[in-house]
């Protein structure tokens, strides 16, 4: 890519990128101003990337001593206003769990770039495997909810890292972008938007007008309306703050409340009755599907191409798609699996951590055929064999 | 921490700075949710006389705040100072975020001796390196207080913990030395018991540019003070120890464990053993401080030279 001159928005019109640096140009465009990171495989380009553009932009780009640090420099910066991003791989963010719970609890905003790689343990550092999506949707102590996007190409991670910010800000809970090690290292035209087009959609972080400014900076239930109410992010350093930040259950003023349960119940339903808003899906090819396949991240384009050759054939597929794989849709997906005679769920994963929630709410009685794969793509044999197979 | 609220004894007291804090102002109870005898009160009320008399901007200096027992400090702080609990270690960290990602700000940092040299080390470590611009308080009372009477990196030589039941024989890691050896600008150490250069060093510390490292020895009564007695690995000099179970006998045990670095010049290895070496290490104010570097940086990015 060439140097882009200081400018925060790369020229509109299309542009060949990594996926890594289309995440970080995403970012960017979102208004990042502070990335804390510390260099892993897939995701250290993310890093690179910032470390030259981020200055330009008057940002700051830090290499921490280790992950750690990285996640803690990420909340100190949130605390004080600015946009904030860490990237690391599955090592990297099972050292970064106590300050997402941390961050969870007091509702500081970031955003997250996992780039996936095979584990367990150091594991196989390029090659891809979905295998941390268990840790990030429980990921550390405490009971929360995160939001995660799985992007299935570099135009995605540009544009879904836009929509991550924006959903931090928002839903004030812990966003991730599910990447991986293909897909960060992945070289595709990236189509960027006028700058216009993007400044409408970033939601900035401000401190909202004195007016407004309430006791109030924590999520809480509105009685009358029986919604909840996720104030701006507060910002120290301004005069919109809470007596202090305490990561103990609190109150909507930061003041220790003596209603855990209640404080619990907020973190977890301030996402779970917004996930109409959260969740992002895609149907391809289901009107008249009889066989579904339900995919996420890199698996899905697989899915696709096995799905022409299947509709040739004459076999009724089609695919939802979880662009939202966290929380997950649960009543789309009932809806999608209803009347279906098999549901195929590709993986880059052997457990199945999607095909567990996908058993949950099908009808008993509906096969539903896992098609696991680990550290390579799938091919799009292997899902043709599991559709012909339930086809019969 | 619970619900609860601290319910000691809460008559009004007569030293006017407790009115500024936050339990006073706020919560109305002038009281401290230490054991009597801890130091923390008095370091609480330092911070808060300093913040006072000098008129600090809370919007330029928040608080971060690590894991210990010392955390409860917040309710001593003064009511304006913004403050962050931070998480077990790693409030060097967030401090770090925080002034680079708003360089007016300089923020200040109360760690435990286990907090900072224990678990947090490496971000102890690279925050001196970087000589970002920020105030850190290193509380050693030689213990983890708040689990309840652990060895610390900083227990002394033959001190009795919960996990050091036949006395402590690892070596002692020492904050100030850390610090030197990682390139922090101001470096200094007191105790409780010196209130007054306290006070002048942490007004120092306030006007340097770069990370100022300030350790305060204090006594952790129900943890320390009870279980060891006064001659604490001295015992080759045939000393006979006293019990040090109340705060006056440990600010006292304090007193005569500290030597002043001018004295300590004139004295051997085996005469310092066990002992704190108070006053200023360091001052230098002219290396160049991590914030002010990175803006640099960024000029050279932004292609203005
Ligand atoms: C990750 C993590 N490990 C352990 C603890 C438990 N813990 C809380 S405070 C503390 C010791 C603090 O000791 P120190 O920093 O010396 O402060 P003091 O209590 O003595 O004031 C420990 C081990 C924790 N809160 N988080
Ligand atoms: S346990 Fe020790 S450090 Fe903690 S409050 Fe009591 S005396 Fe102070």
């Amino acid at each position: 890519m060439n140097n882009q001159n200081g400018k925060r928005f790369l020229k509109p019109g299309r542009h060949l990128m990594m996926g890594n640096e289309a995440m970080a140009e995403g970012a960017i465009s979102a208004g990042l101003r502070f990335f804390g990171g510390y260099p892993i495989t897939p995701s250290t380009e993310v890093i690179e990337h910032l470390a030259k553009r981020l200055p330009q932009v008057g940002g700051v780009c830090m290499q921490m001593e280790d992950e750690l640090a990285s996640i803690n420099s990420v909340m100190g910066a949130s605390l004080v206003g600015a946009k904030a991003m860490t990237a690391t791989s599955g090592p990297g963010l099972s050292l970064m769990v106590e300050t997402i719970s941390m961050a969870a609890n007091l509702e500081i905003p970031f955003v997250f770039c996992d780039v996936q790689r095979c584990g367990p343990g150091t594991g196989s550092v390029t090659d891809p495997h979905h295998n941390d999506l268990g840790l990030v949707r429980f990921s550390g102590n405490g009971e929360f909810e995160v939001i995660a996007l799985a992007p299935m190409n570099c135009q995605e991670l540009f544009d879904l890292t836009i929509t991550a910010f924006n959903y931090a800000e928002t839903y004030r809970c812990p966003v991730f972008i599910l990447s991986d090690a293909y897909l960060g290292h992945l070289h595709e035209v990236v189509d960027i938007p006028p700058k216009e087009e993007i400044l409408n959609k970033v939601i900035k972080r401000e401190v909202p007008p004195s007016e407004e400014i309430s006791p109030r900076v924590f999520s809480y239930l509105d009685k009358v309306k029986n919604e909840y109410v996720i104030p701006k992010p507060p910002i120290m350093g301004t005069e919109y703050v809470p007596g202090m930040f305490l990561h103990t259950p609190h109150g909507p003023e930061g003041i220790l409340s003596p209603d855990p349960f209640r404080f619990v119940q907020t973190m977890v339903d301030k996402i779970k009755t917004n996930k109409d808003k959260i969740c992002l899906t895609e149907n391809y090819k289901l009107d008249d599907a009889e066989i579904v396949i339900i995919a996420y991240g890199l698996p899905v384009r697989v899915s696709y191409r096995a799905i022409e050759i299947a509709r040739e054939e004459g076999i009724k597929v089609g695919a939802f798609r979880l662009i939202t794989v966290w929380p997950f849709p649960d009543e789309q997906v009932k809806e999608v699996v209803k009347n279906a005679k098999a549901v195929i769920v590709p993986e880059l994963n052997y457990t199945g951590i999607i095909a567990e929630q996908v058993e949950r709410v099908t009808p008993l009685g509906t096969p539903i055929i896992k098609v696991p794969q680990v550290a390579v793509f799938h091919h799009p044999d292997d899902i043709l064999k599991a559709i012909r197979e339930v086809a019969q | 921490m619970s619900g609860e609220l601290p319910m000691y004894p809460s008559e009004k007291p007569e030293h006017p700075y407790v009115l500024d804090s936050y339990a006073g102002r706020i919560l109305n109870t002038y009281s401290s949710r230490f054991c009597a005898g801890c130091g923390y009160g008095i370091i609480g009320q330092i911070y808060t006389r300093v913040f006072e008399d000098l008129k600090l901007d809370p919007n330029l200096h928040p608080l971060v705040i690590g894991i210990g027992c010392y955390s409860q400090i917040l309710l001593l702080v003064h009511a304006d100072a913004q403050k962050v609990l931070a998480l077990h270690g790693r409030a060097p960290a967030v401090a770090t975020g925080m002034k680079m990602a708003n360089p007016n700000m300089k923020p200040i940092v109360f760690s435990g001796d286990g907090d900072c040299l224990g678990i947090g080390g490496n971000h102890f470590i690279h925050l001196c390196r970087r000589n970002l611009d920020c105030v850190i308080f290193i509380f050693n009372n030689s213990i983890y207080g708040m689990t309840g009477g652990q060895g610390a990196p900083t227990t002394l030589f033959g001190a009795k913990s919960s996990t050091t039941p036949y006395t402590m024989f690892e070596n002692r890691s020492d904050g100030i030395k850390l610090a030197l050896a990682a390139g922090a600008t101001h470096v200094a150490r007191t105790t409780v018991a010196h209130p007054r250069t306290f006070m002048k060093y942490f007004k120092k510390a306030l006007k340097h540019k770069g990370t100022s490292v300030i350790e305060i020895v204090t006594p952790c009564v129900t943890y320390f003070g009870r279980k060891n007695v006064d001659s604490l690995g001295a015992e080759y000099l045939g000393l006979e120890g006293k019990k040090m179970d109340t705060g006056g006998k440990m600010v006292d045990w304090i007193k005569r464990n500290s030597v002043r670095i001018n004295q300590a010049k004139f004295m051997t290895e085996e005469e310092l053993f066990n002992k704190y070496i108070i006053g200023e290490f360091r001052y230098e104010s002219d290396k160049p401080e991590y914030s002010e570097e990175y803006a640099r940086i960024q000029k050279i990015a932004m292609g203005d030279k």
